[in-house]
C-alpha cells in the first residue's frame, strides 16, 4: 500500500517536473544526422535499372542500404562494436546480401529491400580468409568460407551447412584466397612463404578432395593482393622483385610450373617499393572471371592488360591515374579510370573492359575539396541506357572519409561526410554579432561624451533597429507571397549571425580522422570543414575555445591539441572556430611529451585566454608567451596550481607555478594499483553558475552548498574483477591542497562507471554485480547551516570538512553516457541526461537524485517539494528529448547554455549526431509556442466592446432615468 | 605531503534499501539460482533465441529499425523476417533481454543461462532481484503498445472555461442576482410574508442591533436617523441582495487573490 503511494506521489509530482516534447515541436528546433563510418564495401544493385539500392559494410560494424539518388539510408544495422561485430566480407546475389560478421563466426543474410534478416548460421570458429558465392551451371546456390583450417559450403537461400571440411597441412600452408568458375568444383589457394603454392580442389556436392598440388614459387609472399584469378580458371601472380607476372592453368594436370613473363617484355616496370596490385572482375559467380585486368605498378599507373591464348597483351596504359575499377551492367564489363585533370579536378573516364577503347563523352569531372584528402577508392555503379550504351555514376571515397556521388558530366548527386560517425570532441562557439548588433552593443561600453551626442546616438541606433524591423517585416511579407517550397533558408558563412537569444551556435567538431566540421546548430548544415592531414589514427585531440566572438574585432580563437597515444607528443592547431582558417600565430613547438593542459582565466592584450602546457619533466610553456602574459603569470603564479594524473601508478600530484614558471610539487597522493585503478578524474566545468548557495529547508534555515571550484573527482575500479571483491571507489580531492574531502566505496561494484560532477554534487552510475542492474549514486556536499567564508572560497583556509550525503537508487536501463544540463546562470533545475544504448536521450530531473529524498514523509520535506524515496528510478518515455530519433552508439552528449536561461542546447554525438534545445523548468522566460494570441485578443476586443456597450446603455439608463 | 590511501575505505553515508527476499521459493529453484550465480569464468557460448511480434504487423514493416539487445549492446541480435531471433555467443551469466525499437514497446525479460548453458528466462525485476516468476523459452516477445513520447498540448474548450471555479464562482452569485428577483415575486405578499419569516429564523433575535447599523448610526449626523435605510431590516428586495451580495463579495476577493498569485 505505502509502495503505492509512493508510486502515486511521483507520478504526481512528474506532472510538475517533466519536460518533455509537444508533437508539434518536432523538428522545430532539433536534427538528426545518421552516420555509417568508413565504407569498406560497397555494392550497387544491378538486379534491376531501376534499383537505388548501395549497399555497404563499414568499420564502424554498420550494414546499411543507401539512396543512391539521394545519400539518405533506406535501413541501417548497427551491429555491436569490436571484432566480435566487425564484417569480413560483403557478397551480394540478386535481392539477397550475405555478411560474414565477427571474423567469421557469423554468417548473416539479408534481404535487401526491406532490411530483414533472412538466416543467420553461426561458423566454427578459427580466423577468416576468404569468402565467395559458389555457382552450379549458371546458378548461384552456395557461398563457400573459407577459415585459416576449415572449409565450408552452406546453401544461399536457408544458410544451412552443406558440408565442413578440414583443410589439408593447415598449419603451414596459409591459405588465403577461394575461386569457383561455376564448374561444380571450388578451387582454395594457399601458400608457403618463399617456397610454393598449394591448390585445392574440392567437389561440391559433397566436399570432397579432387586434387591437390602443390607448385614452385619461391618468390612468393602474399597471395592477397599480388594473385587473381583470370579467364577460365588461369592463376595469374605478380613479384615485385622479380618483375614478372606468372601464370598457372588451375586444372592443368600436366603444367607443374608456373610460366614466368617479364614484365620488361611489356616495356613495364614496377616501382620501386610499391607492392604491385592485381584486379581482376568476375562479373557472374556462376561463370569464369574475365581475361582482363588492372596492374597497378605504382600509386598513379594503372596499365588495363589482357590475357589472350596464353598471352599477355596490354589493352591501355593509364599513366597517370589515381584509381581503377571495373563495372558491370548486363553482359557489358565497363572499366571507370580516374586520371588528374589539374591541380584541384580529377577526370573519371568510362572504357570498356574488352578492347580498352574510350567510351566517348563518358567524362566525370571531380573536383577535389582543397580541404580534404585525397580520393582512394572508387565505386562505379553502370547501367544501360535506352540506346543500350553504358552509361555510369562513380562513388569516390576519400582519405579524410568523405563520399561524394557524382553524374556526368560531374554533377556532385550527393555527399556524405562520414568522418563525422567518429567525433571525438567538440566545442560551441557564439556566432559574431553583425554590424548593427555590434553598433548597439557598443554603444554601452563606451565612455559617454556628452548628452546630446549620447541621445542622438541612442535615436540614431533606434533608426536602425527600426530599419532591421521593417526589413524583417518586408521580407516576411516577401515570403509569404512565394510558394512555400521555393523559399529557402540557405546558410552560409556570409550570413552568419547571432540570433536574438543566442539559440544558433557553431558546432566545432574533432573526429578521429583529423577532420575539423563546423556546423551551424540551427540547421545542421556543414560550413565549414578542414582536414589535417598527417594525424596519426589513434591521437588524442583537446579542443579549447582561447577566445570567444566578444571581443571584436579580434577573431574568435580555438586551438586544438593533437597528440599522439603512444609517444605523447603533441602539436598545436590553432584556427577561427567560425571560418575554420587557420590562424597565422607562431605556435610553440613542443619537444617534449604534454601531460596537463590548463586554460587560465588570464588573457593576453589581444583578449585571448592564456593555455598553459606541462611537459613531463614539469615544464611549462605558455600559449601565447608575449611578455605581457609572462608579467601577468609572474604576478598570478603563486595562485596558479594543477594537478597531474598518473594512472600506470596509481598517482595524484599537485603542483603550484613559480614565478620563472618552473613548477614545485606540493602534494600528492597514491591509490595503490594493486588494489585499485584510477579510471577517470573530473574536475568540474569552467563555464558552470550556481545562482544559488544554499538550499531552503522546511523550517526555512538554510543549507549552505559547499562550492569548492577546485574540487577533484576521482573514480577507481577495483583490479580484482570477481563479483564477490570487485568494488568501486570515489574520492573527492581538492585540487590544490590534496586534501581528501570524502571518499566512498560501492561495493560489489564494477564498472563502467559514468559519472557527472557539477555544483555541490557528483551524480555516479555503476554496475552493481550483486544484483545485476545499474544503480545511480549521488552525493551532495553541504557545509552546513553557516557559511565560514562567503564572500571568497580558498581551499587553503576550510577548517570544517563538509557534510556529505549520498542516496542510491536503481536504475532499471543500461546507460551508455551520462551529462548534464547546462545553463547561463544556474538558475533553472538541473537535469541530467542520459544516454541509452538503445539510442534515446533520457532527461532525468536531478530532483530525483537527491540525497535529501526521505524515507518518511514529514510536512517539512512536503514543504520542501522532496520527492518521498523509492529505490527504483522512473523512466518514462516522455522524458526522451529525442524521441523517436535515436542516436546509435551515443558516446558524448554536450550541454551548451544559450542566451535564454531555461534553453540548454544539448548535442549528442556517437554514430549519429542529435541537437536540440532542452527547458529543465518548462520556457519561463519566453511565451510559450502554443500561447493563444487568438484568444487573449479576443478577450480583449470582447471587453472592450463590452465595456463600450455597457457604458452606452449605462448612459441610456441615467438618461432615462433624470427623465422620470 | 604524502597521503596514502588505504584500500579499506569507509563505508558510505546512506546506502541502498537492501530488500529482505523472502526465501519462498523451493528448494530446487535455489539450487538453479546458485547454479546461475557462479562465476562467468567457462567459456560456454550458447545461443538465445526466441520470437519477437507486433501483432497487428507483418515482421517485415518493422524489423528494419529493430535489434534485440543483450545488457545494453553487450550482445546484439537481429530479428529475422519472420520474427524470430538468435543472439549468438552468449557466455553463460544473467542478462536482460529487451526488443530495442523506436516505435513499438516491449518488456524486457531476464536470460539466465548456467556454466552448463541451461537456460531460462523470467520477469525482470530489479528490486528482488532474485525473484523467479518464469516465461516460457524460448523467448515470446509481445509488442505491447507504442512508446508515447509526446505530452498533448493544453488545448481551451469552452467547457475548461466553464467549468473553472474562478469562472463558477463569478457566474453562479451573477445568475441569481439577475434571476432570483425573477423567479421570486415580491409583490406576491404570501411570498413576502414566508420571505420575513424565514428572515426572522435568521436573525433569531431581532431586536439586537446590527453591528453595521450601530457602527453608522453613531457616526452618522443625526439628522439621517429618520430616513429609512439599512440593509438587514427592509424586507423588501434586501433579501436577495443580502443573500446574493455576500457570495458575490467573497468571489470578488476571491478574484483577487487568484489574481495577485
Amino acid at each position: 500500500m505505502a509502495w503505492l503511494v509512493v508510486r502515486l506521489a511521483i507520478t504526481v509530482s512528474l506532472l510538475y517536473t517533466a519536460s518533455a516534447v509537444f508533437e508539434d515541436q518536432v523538428g522545430k528546433f532539433d536534427w538528426r544526422q545518421q552516420f555509417i563510418g568508413k565504407v569498406r564495401f560497397a555494392l550497387f544493385d544491378t538486379h534491376s535499372q531501376a534499383s537505388k539500392k548501395l549497399l555497404v559494410a563499414t568499420d564502424k560494424n554498420v550494414f546499411a542500404s543507401l539512396n543512391s539518388r539521394t545519400g539518405d539510408l533506406f535501413w541501417r544495422h548497427v551491429d555491436k562494436t569490436g571484432p566480435e561485430g566487425h564484417i569480413d566480407a560483403l557478397l551480394m546475389y540478386g535481392q539477397d546480401a550475405v555478411v560474414v560478421v565477427g571474423n567469421g563466426r557469423l554468417l548473416r543474410s539479408w534481404e535487401t529491400t526491406v532490411g530483414g534478416l533472412k538466416w543467420e548460421a553461426v561458423l566454427d570458429t578459427g580466423s577468416f580468409q576468404a569468402a565467395a558465392l559458389v555457382g552450379v551451371q549458371d546458378f548461384v546456390k552456395y557461398v563457400a568460407v573459407l577459415k585459416k583450417s576449415a572449409i565450408s559450403l552452406h546453401d544461399l537461400s536457408s544458410g544451412s551447412q552443406i558440408w565442413v571440411e578440414n583443410l589439408p597441412d593447415s598449419d603451414t600452408v596459409q591459405y588465403q584466397t577461394i575461386y569457383s568458375g561455376g564448374n561444380g568444383l571450388v578451387f582454395v589457394l594457399g601458400f608457403v612463404p618463399n617456397s610454393h603454392i598449394v591448390i585445392v580442389e574440392y567437389k561440391i556436392e559433397d566436399g570432397e578432395i579432387m586434387k591437390k598440388k602443390s607448385v614452385e614459387a619461391a618468390w612468393m609472399s602474399s597471395l592477397e593482393n599480388s594473385c587473381a584469378v583470370i579467364s577460365s580458371g588461369i592463376l595469374l601472380c605478380v613479384d615485385q622483385i622479380t618483375q614478372s607476372l606468372y601464370t598457372l592453368p588451375l586444372q592443368s594436370a600436366e603444367q607443374t610450373e608456373m610460366r614466368q613473363i617479364h614484365l620488361q617484355t611489356l616495356d613495364l616496370e614496377v616501382a620501386s617499393g610499391f607492392p604491385p596490385v592485381l584486379t581482376s572482375t568476375q562479373p557472374n559467380p556462376a561463370q569464369p572471371p574475365l581475361a582482363e585486368f588492372f596492374l597497378q605498378l605504382s600509386p598513379d599507373h594503372h596499365i588495363l592488360l589482357q590475357l589472350k591464348d596464353g598471352l599477355i597483351a596490354p589493352l591501355r596504359d593509364f599513366n597517370p591515374s589515381y584509381l581503377a575499377a571495373f563495372a558491370t551492367s548486363g553482359e557489358k564489363t565497363v572499366a571507370a579510370v580516374m586520371s588528374p585533370k589539374n591541380d584541384t579536378a580529377c577526370s573519371i573516364n568510362l572504357f570498356s573492359a574488352d578492347t580498352g577503347r574510350r567510351h566517348l563523352d563518358t567524362t566525370i569531372i571531380y573536383h577535389m575539396d582543397p580541404n580534404g584528402g585525397k580520393p582512394n577508392r572508387l565505386y562505379v555503379h553502370a547501367f544501360l541506357k535506352k540506346d543500350d550504351s553504358v552509361g555510369y555514376r562513380v562513388m569516390v571515397q576519400t582519405e579524410d572519409l568523405t563520399l561524394t556521388f557524382l553524374q556526368q558530366p560531374g554533377r556532385v548527386v550527393w555527399m556524405r561526410e562520414e568522418a563525422l560517425a567518429d567525433v571525438v570532441t567538440m566545442e560551441m562557439v557564439d556566432l559574431p554579432l553583425t554590424g548593427t548588433q555590434a553598433e548597439l552593443e557598443g554603444e554601452f561600453g563606451k565612455k559617454a561624451d556628452g548628452l546630446l551626442p549620447m541621445v542622438l546616438k541612442r535615436l540614431s541606433s533606434q533608426f536602425i533597429l527600426l530599419q532591421a524591423w521593417m526589413a524583417h517585416l518586408w521580407k516576411l511579407f516577401y515570403d509569404a507571397r512565394k510558394p512555400r517550397s521555393s523559399v529557402k533558408n540557405e546558410v552560409t558563412i556570409d550570413t552568419l549571425s547571432r540570433d536574438e537569444f543566442n539559440l544558433q551556435k557553431m558546432m566545432v567538431m574533432v573526429t578521429a580522422s583529423g577532420k575539423l566540421f563546423g556546423i551551424d546548430s540551427k540547421s545542421g548544415t556543414i560550413l565549414w570543414k578542414q582536414y589535417l592531414e598527417n594525424i596519426q589514427p589513434n591521437s588524442i585531440f583537446k579542443l579549447i575555445v582561447q577566445r570567444t566572438t566578444a571581443h571584436f574585432p579580434h577573431p574568435p580563437q580555438c586551438t586544438l591539441l593533437i597528440k599522439d597515444k603512444d609517444t605523447g607528443l603533441g602539436s598545436l592547431y590553432v584556427f577561427n572556430p567560425i571560418f575554420g582558417k587557420k590562424s597565422h600565430i607562431s605556435v610553440p613547438a613542443l619537444p617534449r611529451p604534454v601531460l596537463q593542459t590548463l586554460l587560465l582565466p588570464v588573457i593576453d592584450q589581444d583578449y585571448a585566454k592564456v593555455l598553459l602546457l606541462i611537459d613531463d619533466q614539469y615544464k611549462v610553456t605558455a600559449f601565447p608567451s608575449t611578455k605581457n602574459v609572462l608579467q601577468q603569470l609572474q604576478d598570478t603564479a603563486s595562485s596558479i596550481f594543477f594537478y597531474l594524473v598518473d594512472t600506470s601508478q596509481g598517482k595524484l600530484s599537485g603542483f603550484r607555478l613559480r614565478m620563472d614558471l618552473s613548477t614545485e610539487l606540493i602534494w600528492e597522493v597514491v591509490i595503490p594499483t594493486e588494489v585499485q585503478k584510477i579510471v577517470a578524474v573530473k574536475g568540474k566545468r569552467a563555464n558552470e553558475h550556481v545562482h544559488s548557495q544554499g538550499r531552503v529547508m522546511g523550517d526555512r534555515s538554510v543549507l549552505y552548498k559547499y562550492l569548492n571550484p577546485n574540487l577533484l573527482a576521482v573514480i577507481t575500479e577495483s583490479t580484482d574483477t570477481h563479483q564477490e571483491r570487485s568494488f568501486v571507489g570515489i574520492f573527492l580531492i581538492d585540487g590544490v591542497t590534496g586534501r581528501i574531502v570524502h571518499e566512498a566505496v560501492q561495493r560489489k561494484a564494477r564498472g563502467p562507471v559514468h559519472f557527472v560532477h557539477s555544483e555541490n554534487w557528483v551524480v555516479y552510475v555503476y554496475w552493481n554485480s550483486k544484483f545485476r542492474r545499474n544503480e545511480f549514486s549521488v552525493l551532495e556536499l553541504f557545509e552546513g547551516a553557516e557559511l565560514y567564508n562567503s564572500t571568497v572560497f580558498s581551499s587553503l583556509d576550510r577548517p570544517h570538512p563538509p557534510q556529505v550525503l549520498q542516496q542510491s537508487y536503481i536504475f532499471p536501463a543500461p546507460i551508455s553516457t551520462l551529462e548534464a544540463t547546462l545553463t547561463e546562470k544556474g538558475i533553472t533545475s538541473r537535469h541530467l541526461l542520459v544516454g541509452l544504448p538503445s539510442g534515446n536521450i533520457l532527461s532525468l530531473p536531478k530532483m530525483f537524485l537527491d540525497p535529501r529524498r526521505p524515507e518518511v514523509v514529514s510536512e517539512q520535506s512536503r514543504e520542501e517539494n522532496l520527492i518521498p524515496y523509492a529505490p527504483e528510478m522512473p523512466i518514462r518515455t516522455e522524458w526522451f528529448i529525442n524521441y523517436n530519433q535515436t542516436v546509435s552508439r551515443v558516446r558524448g552528449i554536450y550541454t551548451a547554455p544559450s542566451g535564454l536561461e531555461s534553453t540548454c542546447l544539448v548535442v549528442a554525438y556517437g554514430l549519429d549526431i542529435y541537437q536540440t534545445r532542452v527547458f529543465p523548468s518548462k520556457q519561463f522566460d519566453v511565451l510559450k509556442d502554443d500561447y493563444d494570441y487568438v484568444l487573449i485578443s479576443s478577450v480583449l476586443f470582447g471587453l472592450f466592446f463590452a465595456t463600450m456597450i455597457s457604458k452606452r446603455l449605462a448612459e441610456v439608463k441615467l438618461l432615462n432615468r433624470a427623465w422620470r | 605531503m604524502k597521503t596514502r590511501v588505504r584500500s579499506r575505505v569507509c563505508a558510505c553515508v546512506a546506502l541502498l534499501l537492501l530488500f529482505v527476499v523472502h526465501a519462498s521459493f523451493s528448494h530446487e529453484d535455489i539450487k538453479l539460482l546458485e547454479d546461475y550465480e557462479t562465476s562467468e569464468d567457462l567459456d560456454v557460448r550458447v545461443q538465445v533465441s526466441g520470437r519477437a511480434v507486433v501483432p497487428w504487423l507483418r515482421a517485415q514493416d518493422w524489423i528494419s529499425s529493430a535489434r534485440v539487445l543483450l545488457d545494453g549492446d553487450k550482445h546484439v541480435g537481429f530479428i529475422r523476417d519472420d520474427g524470430g531471433f538468435t543472439v549468438s555467443d552468449v557466455p553463460s551469466g544473467s542478462y536482460v533481454l529487451e526488443i530495442s525499437s523506436p516505435t513499438y514497446r516491449f518488456q524486457p525479460v531476464r536470460v539466465d543461462i548456467t556454466t552448463t548453458g541451461k537456460m531460462r528466462a523470467r520477469v525482470v525485476n530489479y528490486i528482488k532481484t532474485s525473484e523467479v516468476i518464469r516465461l516460457p523459452y524460448p523467448l515470446q516477445m509481445r509488442c505491447v503498445g507504442l512508446h508515447s513520447y509526446f505530452i498533448p498540448r493544453e488545448t481551451w474548450g469552452w467547457s475548461d472555461f466553464l467549468m473553472n471555479p474562478m469562472v463558477l464562482m463569478m457566474v453562479l452569485p451573477l445568475l441569481i442576482i439577475v434571476l432570483l428577483p425573477k423567479v421570486i415575486n415580491p409583490s406576491d405578499p404570501e411570498m413576502r410574508r414566508e420571505m420575513e419569516q424565514s428572515m426572522n429564523m435568521l436573525n433569531s433575535n431581532q431586536e439586537l442591533p446590527d453591528v453595521s447599523e450601530l457602527v453608522t448610526k453613531f457616526f452618522s449626523p443625526p439628522k439621517s436617523q429618520g430616513r429609512p435605510g439599512g440593509g438587514a431590516r427592509v424586507p423588501r428586495g434586501g433579501a436577495p441582495s443580502v443573500r446574493g451580495g455576500a457570495p458575490r463579495r467573497r468571489g470578488k476577493t476571491n478574484m483577487a487573490v487568484s489574481y495577485t498569485e
